[in-house]
């Protein structure tokens, strides 16, 4: 029988690191919603095609995983930049149904892109050695992999945070968040805030997408099938909170692994009922500065 | 449906003047209807391979009769389903359907194809109930409460006591419970521990934990092929379940599905009626036509196989029956027909209009290098088991 504490370990450790790989994938959105309020739900296509890069190099031309999740970072923040002056820059102002349709269908087009070029099945990984097998961590033990995906994600948290907090880009980000216009009345060029937020938002995305890959299968339908679990982080997140999402992610991460663990045939539902709750108490998003 | 039915009338025997009056070789239309594209678009792809092999080796004459295949996408949707089907008998006038990527799909057209007694070959689906819904219909792969007591039979035989029994949360998936549960304990084993996972399922690791925390002999396992069976045997094998437990599934290790996982499906073992392994002359045939015409590395799955096997039977039949087909004389016909496939001896038992065949369980080993289904032992011509 297994004790307590080792169950109790078990939702902790893979909780966090499914709901920190849940957090990259979707931090991108929660950015790019809270500073143009475009609703984008093309946002788990750039992890899609991020994961499909990465895994394409490494297979195709045995690039190292590291420098492969570099390419498919590097690769989809061009392909995001380019995205953004072509198609979103449209959106901005425009009615939410446009945002939807739009979006939705970007969706589509790379559903069948990746279907074409990479056919309808899962586009399996090969992670490397080093990043195989079990660590033995005292109380049980857990994947290196998951380890790695924690590391990666509290990377990502301090990197967010120095650059918001820390840097003359991350407050001009917050004023233009905060107050778009009046940030363009005091000279701050928003269009350019937007395009480089959008493509550190894309790139966080295919950072997800490659180094989760290991846990959330690339597969043509990943865009769509992994929209609703980014959604909800971002509705509880509320317009451009990195650290309430930070939060959401973990919680949805921990609760949906707790919930699946504990009550095997509900455990689909459980995540869904913090959500309504969440959203009926605080339909603001979790932390926001305005009481609820 | 009665106007629908004479205006059809009208036209077969409209068409029949034409046609005997022109005195050109007679067609016969296929119509093969499932899921081309979306999400279960691997399953008419290979399907198409199979049929083009089998066209590829036979040619497209039998008997005196030209065979033309006819393709209708229903993206997987069951709601398609039926009206492709009806598309294909009344505007294509197909007399015979080879297809449906799952049992709903095949359930909601079957009432047209009662109506009209149009033969319907099914490669693979496998819902127990679902052959009640149309005696037009004929089963080419199995229903999944055979495979489930033959591997609870195994299993037990092979000193394996207890089980823990996990499956997606939807129909097949409590097919297969239901059918192992009460095999394996009627055997004298225990089911220790048994999870519906829901379909919705992105990390699978916690099921894996409450298995290994189970500490089971065995595990019988149902997930629907692709992401989700890569992700539960990923997280099966990051508990460490892969070496030291029997898993035993159905259809998640294809041969051509084993490159989608990473070396964690090592010692996959399944209880299904096919491995590319198989070593006999019409496998070796299957193989080689499959191979000449998609590559070298293209392998074969049940998919490919019941398409193939389907189209093997339409042959027979054309070569018997010409190009119009009746309805009852040709299951008439199929009653206890036998014949050779890749598969082995196979014969479609009168009854239940499925196959009796050998099963095998086979387990994923690396054999040169690479990791292939390897039969590690057969079961001789199982009865199709009714789970309904």
């Amino acid at each position: 029988m297994a004790s307590a504490a080792s169950s109790l370990t078990f939702i902790l450790l893979y909780g966090v690191s499914y709901g920190l790989v849940l957090f990259i994938i979707s931090i991108g959105l929660v950015i790019t919603m809270g500073l143009m309020r475009v609703m984008n739900l093309a946002h788990g296509a750039f992890a899609a095609i991020g994961g499909y890069i990465a895994v394409s190099v490494m297979t195709n031309f045995g690039i190292p995983f590291p420098l492969a999740v570099v390419a498919a970072v590097a690769g989809v923040v061009a392909l995001s930049v380019v995205l953004e002056r072509l198609v979103f820059v449209n959106l901005y102002g425009a009615p939410e149904l446009d945002q939807v349709l739009m979006t939705i269908g970007i969706n589509f087009i790379v559903i069948g892109g990746l279907t074409i070029f990479f056919g309808p099945n899962v586009y399996p990984i090969s992670l490397p050695d080093y990043l195989t097998g079990n660590i033995d961590l005292g109380i049980r033990n857990f994947e290196v992999y998951r380890l790695f995906v924690i590391v990666m994600g509290l990377i990502v948290v301090v990197g967010l945070w120095v650059m918001f907090e820390k840097t003359s880009f991350g407050a001009k980000l917050r004023a233009a968040v905060d107050n778009p216009s009046m940030t363009r009345v005091i000279g701050i060029n928003v269009n350019r805030v937007f395009i480089i937020a959008f493509g550190i938002g894309s790139g966080l995305a295919a950072l997800g997408g490659a180094i989760g890959a290991g846990m959330l299968p690339l597969e043509p339908y990943y865009p769509m099938k992994y929209l609703v679990l980014v959604l909800v982080v971002v509705a509880l997140s509320g317009f451009g909170n990195m650290r309430a999402s930070l939060a959401v992610a973990v919680l949805v991460g921990i609760v949906d692994t707790a919930g699946r663990f504990l009550v095997p045939s509900f455990g689909g539902f459980i995540i869904y009922i913090v959500l309504v709750v969440l959203m009926v108490l605080r339909p603001e998003g979790l932390f926001t500065k305005r009481a609820a | 449906m009665v106007t629908q039915r004479n205006r059809l009338g009208t036209i077969t025997v409209a068409a029949g003047l034409m046609l005997s009056t022109a005195a050109m070789a007679d067609t016969l239309k296929v119509g093969v209807v499932g899921p081309m594209t979306g999400p279960l678009a691997v399953m008419g792809e290979q399907w198409r391979q199979g049929i083009e092999t089998f066209m590829e080796l036979n040619g497209d004459t039998a008997g005196d009769t030209k065979i033309e295949v006819v393709y209708r996408d229903t993206t997987g949707n069951p709601a398609n389903a039926k009206q492709m089907a009806q598309e294909l008998i009344v505007r294509e006038r197909v007399q015979a359907l080879v297809g449906f990527g799952i049992s709903p799909s095949a359930a909601a057209a079957a009432p047209v194809i009662n109506e009209v007694k149009i033969p319907t070959f099914l490669p693979h689906v496998a819902s127990p109930a679902l052959m009640e819904a149309s005696p037009y219909f004929v089963r080419l792969g199995q229903n999944i409460a055979t495979n489930a007591e033959v591997a609870a039979k195994w299993a037990r035989e092979n000193g394996m006591e207890s089980a823990y029994v996990a499956v997606a949360d939807y129909a097949p998936g409590h097919d297969v419970a239901n059918a192992f549960k009460p095999a394996f304990e009627g055997a004298g084993g225990t089911v220790t521990g048994s999870d519906n996972i829901p379909l919705s399922t992105v990390d699978f690791s916690p099921f894996a934990e409450r298995i290994a925390e189970a500490q089971p002999d065995m595990v019988q396992l149902f997930i629907p092929p692709g992401a989700q069976a890569v992700s539960m045997v990923k997280a099966m094998a990051a508990r460490g379940l892969m070496e030291n437990t029997l898993i035993m599934g159905q259809g998640e290790a294809e041969d051509s599905d084993i490159q989608l996982f990473d070396g964690t499906i090592k010692n996959f073992h399944s209880a299904i009626y096919y491995s590319e392994s198989l070593d006999n002359p019409e496998n070796e045939a299957f193989l080689e036509g499959l191979q000449a015409k998609f590559g070298e590395d293209v392998l074969p799955s049940t998919f490919t196989l019941g398409a193939y096997d389907a189209m093997a039977l339409i042959y027979a039949l054309a070569t018997d029956m010409g190009a119009d087909f009746d309805g009852d004389a040709v299951m008439a016909e199929l009653a206890g027909y036998s014949w050779a496939s890749p598969r082995g001896k196979i014969t479609l038992d009168a009854e239940s209009r499925e196959p009796i065949q050998d099963f095998v369980i086979r387990r994923v080993e690396d054999v040169d290098g690479q990791l292939r289904n390897v039969v590690v032992d057969t079961i001789q011509q199982v009865h199709p088991i009714s789970g309904s």
